[in-house]
């Protein structure tokens, strides 16, 4: 399966690689995309099976991309890692269509939760 | 409702050890014990702003060894394998997952800015018109690490009105 991870962060990008690999989903083909635009643009060109995004990017949140994605009818399983956590925020995620919330910080346990329906 | 309770330094220990146990001590061996010492030196530091209904700073300083250590940490490297770009990312990121988290308290309605990092210490940086509502202060394997929390004079003025 092909994984796109969006976050503007080098080193959250980094961490969620390794927690990925220290859940157990090491195997899967990973992609990086450094901002809301790159990751909307990979979302469609690369065709991942996943996408894990951060919420606060620049160019665009990633609440936007999932909207942008959905508004053009691409259902990719899309998701969010992020040190925020409202309720509003939730509530958007959720109407937007996302799989998942995950708060940073996180565990390699709390990856493997959330994955392991996802991933198999 | 008084943001000051909400922000409380108990709720702001319980963070910062969630930071420690999952990405800077995960094996439980150099947790960050708290020195309650406001003017400790730094040598780095990070921000971010939360704006909105709450107006204030989350910063994040430190020695530039305690920052070493963290990005070493971070990025599963050895220390001296840390370049300053790494260094400041790690930064960041430190000052967007404490603030995220702060943000996560305040009432609802508020917006956080991305990470500043300046490789100066914390007293480089100037909030003129903020002041410190809650501070966390300790040491990590005896260097220095602090995180304040800064609210905007008007808005602290409004709480006690």
């Amino acid at each position: 399966m092909k994984i796109l991870i969006a976050d503007d962060s080098r080193v959250m990008r980094q961490i969620v690689t390794r927690t990925l690999r220290q859940a157990g989903f090491g195997e899967h083909d990973l992609v990086e995309a450094a901002d809301g635009q790159e990751a909307l643009d990979k979302a469609t060109s690369e065709s991942p099976d996943l996408v894990i995004s951060d919420w606060n990017m620049p160019e665009m949140t990633g609440v936007e991309v999932l909207r942008k994605l959905r508004s053009a009818g691409n259902e990719v399983k899309f998701g969010f890692v992020t040190s925020e956590c409202t309720p509003e925020m939730q509530q958007q995620a959720e109407a937007a269509g996302a799989a998942f919330f995950i708060v940073k910080p996180f565990t390699a346990e709390r990856f493997d939760e959330v994955f392991t329906p996802i991933l198999g | 409702m008084s943001v000051d309770v909400v922000l409380s330094e108990g709720v702001l220990a319980e963070m910062v050890e969630q930071v420690w146990v999952s990405y800077l001590d995960p094996e439980g061996v150099s947790p960050l014990i708290q020195t309650l010492d406001k003017n400790q030196p730094s040598e780095v530091h990070s921000s971010v702003s939360i704006t909105g209904s709450w107006n204030g700073v989350v910063v994040y300083a430190s020695s530039t060894a305690a920052a070493r250590k963290a990005a070493a940490a971070f990025l599963a490297v050895g220390e001296d394998e840390v370049s300053q770009e790494d260094l400041s990312d790690v930064l960041g990121e430190l000052a967007n997952i404490v603030g995220g988290n702060v943000k996560a308290m305040l009432p609802a309605g508020s917006a956080l800015s991305l990470p500043q990092v300046v490789l100066a210490p914390e007293t480089a940086s100037r909030y003129p018109s903020a002041e410190r509502v809650a501070g966390l202060y300790g040491t990590w394997d005896g260097e220095p690490v602090s995180i304040s929390i800064l609210q905007s004079r008007a808005d602290v003025k409004e709480d006690t009105e």
